[in-house]
């Protein structure tokens, strides 16, 4: 069992045991800024930063709590200061003539909380005149205090037997993935009638090697039967490597170091495949970690695709045929930080929806600009903060939606997807039906004109169709 | 007095600008240069050189991001505005800088000046006071973040009284000699303190974006610094 201790958060107990964390955590320190490029980001936020305040406005946590230590760049100082005092010649001139500030187990134990009340959305960048990115800040505070075990249990857990037991974050055997697959072919065949949509498994040489969250494979059986359809209609050449079959990488969240390796692993079984592309499934965070391909595996690393990216290309092209009946409760979206808030993957999923929606609204603000749904940064993992998460850090989301007045609440993403359904549940919406974007797309694609996946002459010219549309 | 006013236009102006312009120049020098080398580390080195672009301009030229914090953006807009005019095109100052260096550019009408410096004293210290007013700037400020505003203003000051002697209670000399001490204060406070934002700001959002791109195998790397290569996660 975690302790939570100085947390809100649960630890493993060796978080609590340890000796001169101080100093091991300057070490740590040291080490990332000479192999990482971290350095230049401090040097810079560090003789800029101006504590003009404009971020505080920007988060979602700071709007609900108003608290002093939910001010983005209070948060981000903390860092700062450390930086500042024992790796800039001032700060350590400063040091010797004066004596001062000097690193203490309180203050990590201060910073390890502060960290984990930010769900490194990046929203506040964009308010910032200096262009501070907090969670840039945040992402790196988390790393250095991993390497002295402050890391929340619930990711460090999974993160283990992802790397070190069963092969993925929700700990789903060979067997137990094939069962399930099995099941939803026969869910395909039960509701549809279509005994030839398949979950292809080990195919060497496909184009898309598919890679959702693993978890979608206990939680969301519609998002799945979504993505497997969508393939089917299109002819895509695609399949499920048993070697590695989830995307989920909480390196992202909480250290570098794992998040290398579970990207490499991703890319490892593309290779063992031969595969060509990494198709992620409906999840914000798995798509950015997977656009580090290139940063941990060069330029050569595959190609990653979304599934977004596949099902809007496809459906422009006049690929996926849908029935003439269009979804008609009201729908909205919500934009994963992840894939938004750089602006990567922001029209896709709403050309889709007025594709197949007739009351789609938008919230405001939306976009890049989209408020985080509270539960970030791998925040919506840790259980045990369910009630700050809903009712602190998703009040904002809450009340966006509530102003939407949808019945379904669309996210593309599998950790939204679980924070938004809390949300809803916390905040008495229960009117609201949170889903994928590909659970939606299920109910109105028309099987009866689809194409088969088997006729393979129809397999190329879609083949030959979705590389002519990557070019636009 | 004429002495040391002749040395504070002299041999101390000198020393300030000149550290100033090292100052300023080794920042963005360095600064270029880190980012140079990251950029040569980084396993992904395509860039959104556009969407950095535009972050850019939009904070070189915040016109569109009035409308948050509506007052205390008019405020900073206006006094970076005054600050930025009136000492680069003062008659006066221009008239310097044709007899050191004889070079010279066209001035702003002395009135022009007058206004604008009274613009950037009053600016200053609302920004001060609007500081001090709201609890998030309050929290979060350091004591250089109310002095700099108010050392800043204080060449504005003196400048305004050496420019109306009449209407000021102090000697000339006395007067121009605080106006160049304190402006000399502030040239070599710039590259020093958070005021070197005028040359790094062009930069920042590129830092921002390129703090993303990780060299390949830092993770890697960083485990056998630690000694982690091999214990169990
Ligand atoms: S907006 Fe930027 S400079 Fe201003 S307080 Fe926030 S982080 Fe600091
Ligand atoms: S939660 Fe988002 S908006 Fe708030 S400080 Fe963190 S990154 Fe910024």
């Amino acid at each position: 069992m975690g302790k939570k201790g100085k947390y809100s958060f649960y630890v493993e107990d060796k978080a609590l045991e340890v000796t001169e964390r101080p100093r091991r955590f300057l070490e740590a320190f040291a080490a990332v800024l000479e192999h990482s490029n971290y350095g230049l980001p401090l040097e810079v936020y560090t003789r800029l930063s101006t504590k003009c305040s404009r971020c505080a406005a920007s988060c979602q946590l700071y709007q609900t709590t108003g608290e002093d230590r939910d001010i983005p760049c209070h948060r981000s100082e903390l860092l700062l200061k450390i930086f500042r005092r024992y790796f800039t010649k001032s700060g350590l001139l400063k040091a010797r003539v004066f004596g001062g500030f000097t690193l203490t187990d309180e203050y990590l134990d201060e910073l390890g909380e502060a960290v984990y009340r930010c769900t490194a959305c990046r929203r506040c960048k964009s308010t910032c005149p200096m262009g501070i990115d907090h969670g840039l800040v945040t992402h790196l505070a988390r790393w250095l205090l991993s390497e002295i075990d402050v890391v929340p249990k619930a990711l460090l857990v999974a993160t283990r037997v992802q790397l070190e037991g069963v092969g993925n974050t929700s700990a789903i055997p060979v067997p137990a993935l094939k069962d399930t697959c099995e099941f939803l072919e026969e869910e395909f065949q039960d509701i549809y009638n279509r005994d030839d949509i398949k979950f292809p498994m080990d195919v060497e040489g496909a184009e898309y090697v598919f890679f959702p969250a693993v978890s979608d494979y206990l939680l969301e059986p519609d998002t799945l039967m979504g993505n497997a359809a969508v393939m089917h209609v299109t002819g895509g050449s695609w399949t499920i490597g048993t070697g590695n079959y989830d995307g989920i990488n909480y390196g992202l969240f909480y250290s570098d170091r794992m998040m290398e390796r579970i990207v490499k692993n991703v890319v490892a079984e593309v290779r063992r495949l031969g595969g060509k592309k990494i198709l992620v499934g409906e999840c914000g965070h798995a798509t950015r970690s997977a656009w580090f391909a290139s940063t941990f595996c060069g330029p050569d690393a595959p190609e990653v695709v979304n599934c977004l990216q596949y099902a809007w290309d496809q459906l422009r092209a006049g690929n996926i045929p849908l029935k003439e009946e269009r979804i008609e409760e009201r729908v909205t979206y919500h934009d994963p930080c992840n894939i938004a808030r750089a602006g990567r993957i922001t029209e896709e999923p709403r050309e889709i929806l007025n594709a197949i929606c007739t009351d789609f609204v938008e919230m405001t603000p939306n976009r890049t600009e989209n408020y985080c749904c509270g539960g970030g940064g791998g925040t919506v993992s840790i259980d045990e903060i369910r009630a700050f998460r809903t009712g602190l850090m998703g009040k904002r989301k809450a009340e966006q939606i509530r102003a939407t007045g949808a019945k379904y609440l669309v996210s593309p993403c599998a950790n939204c997807k679980k924070q938004l359904k809390e949300v809803c549940e916390d905040n008495g919406l229960d009117e609201v039906e949170v889903v994928g974007l590909h659970d939606l797309l299920l109910k109105v694609i028309d099987f009866d004109i689809g194409r088969s996946a088997t006729d393979s002459k129809d397999a190329q010219a879609h083949a030959a169709k979705t590389e002519e549309g990557e070019g636009t | 007095m004429e002495f040391w006013l002749a040395w504070a236009r002299g041999p101390a102006f000198l020393f300030a600008f000149s550290f100033m312009l090292l100052g300023l120049t080794r920042l963005v020098a360095l600064t270029a240069w880190e980012t140079a080398r990251a950029m040569r580390r980084a396993g992904n080195k395509t860039l959104p050189y556009r969407q950095v672009l535009t972050a850019t301009l939009k904070w070189l030229l915040p016109f569109g991001k009035l409308k948050d914090r509506l007052l205390l953006s008019l405020t900073s807009l206006t006094f970076h505005i005054a600050i930025l005019i009136v000492p680069v095109f003062l008659a006066g100052h221009i008239a310097l800088w044709a007899r050191g260096l004889g070079i010279s550019w066209p001035a702003i009408p002395n009135p022009l000046a007058d206004v604008l410096t009274i613009v950037a004293i009053i600016m200053a210290v609302a920004l001060v006071i609007q500081r001090a007013a709201a609890r998030p700037t309050r929290a979060l400020s350091r004591f250089q973040d109310y002095a700099i505003p108010l050392v800043v203003a204080v060449p504005f000051v003196s400048g305004f009284l050496a420019m109306h002697p009449l209407a000021s209670p102090f000697s000339y000399e006395a007067t121009l000699f605080v106006h160049v001490m304190s402006a000399n204060l502030v040239f070599v406070l710039i590259p020093i303190t958070k005021l070197s934002h005028m040359v790094l700001i062009p930069g920042v959002q590129l830092v921002s974006e390129v703090a993303w791109h990780w060299p390949p195998d830092a993770g890697s790397k960083v485990a056998v610094a630690l000694g982690k290569e091999n214990e169990p996660i």
